[in-house]
């Protein structure tokens, strides 16, 4: 025997079925996410509020909520603060070097060199997939006291010094290879930007009578507003949450000058602070809510 | 020797396996639980041992151990040994995990210097009455695997501290080695004289290596680690003393704060830039490697207990240990291996096979060891050593001690503050048996 049903019931019939199936496609995400990212960020935040400690893993109902005292005492802590600071420098430093050198290269590739842009593309872009142990193992080789920097300035007749153990020195070297990692997105990012200007813009604009430097003034820059804030945001976010090359470079120090957010964090959770690793860890996250906000509403291309 | 990359290893994971330690940080010690393991600890029969022992290790020196065991296959054919050899990196973390899943092996390896958290009836089986003679090792080795009186761990090989310098150096300078605190720096300054850049290549990785070399010298000084009744003693006149005496090399331009790292320290040793380490056994297999030539380290290098302080020449213990798994299905077979891996003869070969130092001291009277007399002073060193503290908490709180340790070689910080921060630090943290 066959059903018949009337043409709105079978349109909602099929709705929900595509509904199901939409369900049935989205749940191993759902899934994964609500596991290692729903409920860890919950179960941090919560923490955040008690004084978890290591040694009450076995028995976590035991521990005591303390409300805000976390939070009072990271911005009571000194060694907070100056990593705020040094993370504000990462910040301040690396996301400006990075997105100059990303977009010279990109400028660079997308006019003069068109030949051989596949492998300067490469090239260029080969530090952002090399696994960054590797890497920071041979930066720690090449910056120490007797490594391969030191053996070239030798050549030209200067001392160098132990980069990674001065507290001055340290903190350019690590920014240089987070530079040195990331330019390469950047760069890739502004050449697909690029490459999606019409070229007849430049054409009607040289025809007018503008120079290069007025073309990317006046075309190439604002057309690029969008891919800028992306980038922006991008690394603004990474070297907020700068991790790898500190902790690999240099373990935070020398006398903590490289020692971030998040390593502070990390550091905290490995000394048994769990509560107060993951009151670091919020302030951290409403850290990059807060400028990404802010860059948001300053680079967003106005109508 | 021992691992050559042991040290440099255990720096890049020192953060690492701190987690991994957290897991069992927490694990109460009821007395009633240690009597009744102590209770149920059976004595071990000499008939051949049956069915199969799962082993897991670190790479390093058990690398050569499936070898080394070839007579215990032998006397006891019905049984299977089976390795697994786990980076040394990784290697707790993944014990670890195993040990928490029900999923460990029969017999794991440990390093008496970090074991403290598993020394726990639920973890580990205490040494059955009889197995070995605790007597025959060295005794810090073995209070390593004591809790409550009772024995966890059966020590397998041996190292310690000791002062290897240029004794070439020494020789044109006309200075022996320093046998006090007050001779290190006159010591350094005479080897300086003598052609070194620096007398002393200390080491600036400010971490838990650190912390260790700290806290021997405040038991040189006479202080302890730890009350006897169980809390952080860690801001007494000793440490500052201690804090002090470890600055002293670098602010008389003994050693340099930037120089040499890791990497760097044994070229430099080599070179002349430094002429004084104070380091283990297995730097003395790897300077003619360094030299790049055969027979460099006999013609010139020579070793020295540490300098004593105002409570003699006291160093720390470390090496490997084993331990039979709560969880073991074959504990009989197990012991027999433990029992095995203990006696002299297979001490002796292992270090043949890989430099390992005996744990068990008598067999440092066999030809194989006794024919190297630069290993004298670890001997010597090595009798008059003390266990790093056995609480859960000692990593966390000696990579703190060394990070403060910095502050005072560096002048940023006096020595009775820093003294102060780490004993406020350790307090926060308990010893982890709270």
């Amino acid at each position: 025997m066959t059903t018949t049903l009337v043409p709105g019931a079978r349109r909602r019939a099929r709705n929900s079925r595509r509904t199901a199936v939409a369900w049935l496609f989205l749940a191993p995400f759902a899934v994964v996410f609500l596991l290692y990212t729903a409920v860890p960020t919950v179960a941090a935040l919560g923490f955040s509020l008690t004084d978890l400690r290591g040694s009450d893993l076995r028995h976590p109902l035991a521990v005591d909520f303390t409300g805000l005292d976390n939070y009072l005492r990271l911005f009571q802590d000194p060694t907070f603060l100056r990593d705020i600071l040094n993370t504000g420098v990462f910040v301040a430093v690396g996301v400006p070097s990075t997105m100059v050198i990303g977009f010279a290269l990109a400028v660079a590739l997308n006019s003069g060199i068109r030949r051989l842009r596949g492998v300067f593309r490469t090239v260029f872009f080969a530090p952002v997939v090399t696994n960054v142990v590797a890497v920071a193992l041979i930066w720690q080789y090449a910056f120490n006291a007797g490594g391969t920097v030191n053996k070239a300035l030798g050549y030209i007749g200067l001392a160098g010094p132990n980069w990674l153990d001065d507290p001055h020195l340290a903190m350019p070297v690590v920014i240089l290879l987070g530079v040195w990692r990331n330019f390469g997105t950047a760069m890739v990012l502004f050449l697909a930007g690029l490459q999606a200007v019409p070229e007849d813009v430049y054409e009607a604009a040289a025809l007018d009578g503008a120079g290069r430097w007025r073309q990317l003034r006046h075309i190439t820059l604002p057309l690029l507003l969008p891919t800028t804030l992306m980038v922006s945001v991008l690394l603004t976010v990474f070297y907020l949450q700068v991790f790898d090359e500190p902790y690999l470079l240099t373990d935070g120090g020398p006398l903590g000058s490289t020692e971030s957010v998040s390593l502070y964090t990390y550091h905290q959770f490995g000394s048994g602070q769990l509560g107060m690793s993951s009151a670091a860890s919020f302030v951290m996250l409403l850290l990059v809510l807060l400028v990404s906000v802010v860059q948001f509403r300053l680079l967003r291309p106005r109508t | 020797m021992s691992d050559p990359s042991r040290r440099g290893v255990l720096r890049l994971s020192a953060g690492t396996a701190l987690l991994g330690t957290l897991a069992l940080a927490g694990c109460g010690r009821g007395d009633t639980a240690t009597a009744t393991a102590k209770a149920t600890a059976k004595p071990i029969d000499d008939r051949p041992a049956t069915g199969t022992v799962n082993v897991w290790a670190a790479q390093g020196d058990a690398d050569v151990l499936d070898k080394v065991i070839k007579p215990f296959k032998a006397a006891n054919p019905d049984v299977t040994v089976k390795f697994t050899l786990i980076p040394n990196s990784e290697y707790y973390t993944k014990l670890q995990a195993a040990i928490a899943a029900g999923k460990g092996p029969d017999v794991a390896q440990f390093f008496p210097e970090s074991q403290a958290q598993f020394l726990d009836p639920s973890i580990l089986r205490p040494v059955p009455d009889g197995l070995v003679d605790s007597g025959a090792f060295f005794k810090s080795l073995w209070d390593a695997g004591l809790v409550k009186d009772v024995a966890y761990t059966v020590p397998w090989y041996a190292y310690t501290y000791a002062l290897v310098y240029r004794a070439d150096l020494a020789r044109k300078a006309g200075v022996e080695a320093p046998t006090t605190w007050a001779e290190m720096v006159p010591f350094f300054k005479a080897l300086k004289s003598a052609g070194a850049v620096h007398g002393l290549g200390a080491d600036n990785g400010w971490d838990i290596f650190n912390g260790q070399d700290v806290a021997m010298y405040a038991w040189q000084a006479g202080g302890n680690l730890l009350s006897s009744s169980g809390s952080w003693t860690l801001d007494t006149p000793e440490m500052v003393d201690a804090l002090k005496y470890n600055a002293s090399f670098f602010t008389s331009g003994s050693a340099d704060t930037a120089t040499p790292t890791f990497l760097d320290a044994q070229p430099y040793f080599v070179s002349g830039r430094t002429a004084t380490m104070i380091t283990g056994p297995w730097v003395l297999g790897q300077l003619d490697t360094a030299a790049k030539k055969t027979g460099w380290t006999a013609a010139h290098v020579a070793t020295a207990p540490l300098p004593a302080g105002a409570s003699g020449s006291v160093s720390f213990s470390a090496g490997g240990t084993w331990g039979v798994l709560a969880d073991s299905g074959n504990t009989e077979a197990s012991w027999k291996f433990v029992r095995h891996v203990a006696k002299p003869s297979t001490q002796v070969a292992q270090y043949s096979a890989y430099g390992s130092l005996p744990a068990v001291i008598s067999a440092w009277d066999a030809p194989a060891v006794k024919k190297q007399p630069l290993l004298d002073a670890f001997l010597t060193q090595l009798k008059n050593t003390k266990a790093l503290p056995q609480v859960g908490t000692w990593q966390q709180v000696a990579t703190r001690l060394g990070k403060e340790t910095e502050t005072v070689a560096k002048g940023t910080q006096t020595a009775e503050k820093a003294a102060a921060s780490i004993q406020a630090y350790a307090k926060s943290l308990g010893t982890g048996a709270e």
